[in-house]
């Protein structure tokens, strides 16, 4: 069992060894490095989505603008205070500092959770450009409620999308690659080009005089469908929050800010947050509103843009789904020993394809970035308690990687002990409120043991010095 | 020279997609007219932009 948990992590080390070492000063970036990351992250598909079921959910205009612009602030806060200054600091990624912290066998554990997850997300992605393609062929979009795969045809169009998107991946084409980059100013601008596009079916007169009255009585009317949920200001403003709250708070976007040459470049996410969750958000709300509020990004933009419109959401759908099925591919290779990439990327995908099918995960998208956020948070919990408060208490830090510990079992009890709390003790608050008394439960909890157990002299005998076996001290 | 010609087309581009859908709001565009405009200037911008990346590419090879 140790041996292969061995070679299981060697073979981690192994795909992530070009970042082992920090970023040498002299490959910093500039800032105009991170504003086009930034602006080119956060306009996708997702947007596509989220905006829509704001209209959906019955939130009102002015609850919409505020919660958005408050939670869109504190999200790049998020990042300017929380996630860029340990970035610059450790100039890590947070694959190497968490194994540091929490021992390579956690850092494992974590890998395959985001695995999971991002296989989940790509097959939402699918799904959102199926909605487009099934157009083409006459197959409707499931509705709100669907569950199951909704028609054969469904099924048949996912599984056609999926399959594609796994064979480029695999493939690889380099002409693909740059296709694929330059799509994403465009599709911004689908997004923009869509929503004016849209007014005139709202009834929005050309001279914009009564553009606060559609809007407030036509598209964010605080009335929700039936079915769905009443939200408000205050969630919109923490959804704003979370929505990318693996990045900033979660610090996944160390990899990003590793390379910053201060931390105030933080604020560059302001970039990507304002210009693809604000505006792309307040877009695609329009555009649902205009066709009915019917779920069905393909059809908001093909009857908005036309045929170009459907075409931005199936490419915006496999610009999301690449990345994220490369990175499930990456980290399922640690589990499977002598594999190819291109037969890893075949296993992501093929995972990823079948969850396509099921509606679900699309028409509870809200839901499931809140989960997805939730679940790999006290990770990112750890590691700030780690860094900023475990050296002002005097508590030794990286113990994991001093005394060669394969878990850190403290950091595994937090990251359960939270998700224990957020899914029974929390239940009572929304789903999108959670995370918050969550993260300030894992620091303080980590916190606490890792002081209750650097104390404890029974501990102390049984360290690891690193290089030898286990002896006593 | 053929980078910055392709770079101005590709702005012209992207430019044409979203000033058609406001001069298509103000009324002066038919439906048609306006979704057609924008399918033309996206195939002007796609074949543009990648063009202009490609050559990106090279000319940072070609000093590597």
């Amino acid at each position: 069992m140790a041996g292969s948990l061995s070679r299981v992590m060697a073979r981690m080390d192994n795909l992530y060894e070009f970042d082992r070492e920090p970023v040498d000063e002299k490959n910093l970036k500039p800032g105009r490095y991170f504003a086009g990351l930034f602006a080119g992250e956060h306009v996708a598909a997702t947007e596509f989505v989220i905006g829509a079921f704001f209209v959906l959910h019955g939130v009102s205009f002015w609850d919409l603008v505020i919660g958005l612009a408050v939670g869109n602030l504190l999200a790049v806060l998020s990042w300017l205070f929380i996630c860029a200054p340990i970035a610059t600091r450790t100039r890590l990624t947070l694959y190497w500092y968490l194994r540091r912290i929490a021992g390579p066998g956690l850092t494992l554990i974590y890998n395959l959770a985001v695995a999971v997850l991002y296989c989940v997300l790509a097959g939402a992605m699918i799904a959102v450009s199926a909605t487009a393609l099934g157009m083409a062929f006459g197959i409707p979009s499931p509705e709100l409620t669907d569950i199951y795969p909704s028609s054969v045809g469904w099924v048949l169009i996912t599984l056609a999308i999926g399959s594609v998107f796994t064979i480029v991946a695999i493939l690889g084409f380099e002409g693909l690659s740059r296709f694929a980059s330059v799509a994403s100013p465009w599709i911004f601008v689908v997004f923009i080009a869509g929503a004016i596009a849209s007014l005139p079916r709202l009834g929005v007169q050309s001279d914009l005089s009564n553009f606060l009255e559609v809007a407030q009585t036509q598209i964010w009317n605080g009335v929700p469908i039936e079915g769905q949920e009443k939200l408000g200001l205050w969630h919109v403003m923490f959804f704003a929050w979370f929505a990318n709250l693996a990045m900033h708070v979660g610090l996944s976007d160390m990899a990003l800010f590793r390379y910053a040459k201060h931390w105030g470049y933080g604020l560059y996410s302001g970039i990507g947050v304002f210009a693809g969750h604000y505006l792309a958000w307040i877009c695609s709300g329009v555009m649902v509103a205009a066709i009915g509020r019917d779920m069905n990004p393909g059809l908001m933009a093909f009857e908005a843009v036309g045929i170009a419109g459907a075409f931005g959401v199936l490419l915006a759908g496999w610009t999301t789904a690449n990345p994220t099925l490369y990175r499930a591919g990456l980290a399922l290779q640690t589990m499977t020993p002598g594999w190819s990439r291109w037969k890893v990327t075949l296993l992501a995908g093929a995972i990823t394809t079948v969850l396509s099918c099921f509606p679900v995960i699309f028409m509870k998208l809200l839901d499931y970035v809140a989960l997805y956020g939730l679940t790999l948070m006290p990770i990112g919990a750890v590691v700030f308690s780690e860094h900023w408060i475990l050296p002002r208490l005097g508590i030794e830090q990286y113990q994991a990687e001093k005394y060669g510990w394969a878990f850190n079992w403290n950091a595994l009890i937090v990251w359960v002990g939270t998700l224990l709390l957020a899914f029974t003790a929390l239940t009572s608050i929304h789903l999108y409120f959670r995370w918050l008394p969550s993260y300030v439960f894992a620091i303080l909890v980590y916190t606490i043991l890792q002081y209750a157990v650097s104390s404890m002299d029974a501990f102390k005998k049984y360290r690891r010095v690193p290089g030898a076996t286990t002896q006593r001290v | 020279m053929t980078k910055k010609i392709l770079f101005t087309l590709a702005a012209i581009s992207l430019a044409v997609c979203l000033i058609s859908s406001i001069v298509y709001f103000l009324g002066y565009l038919s439906d048609g007219q306006f979704k057609l405009t924008f399918l033309l200037a996206t195939i002007a911008w796609f074949v543009s932009a990648t063009a202009y990346a490609k050559r990106g590419k090279k000319g940072a090879e070609s000093i590597g």
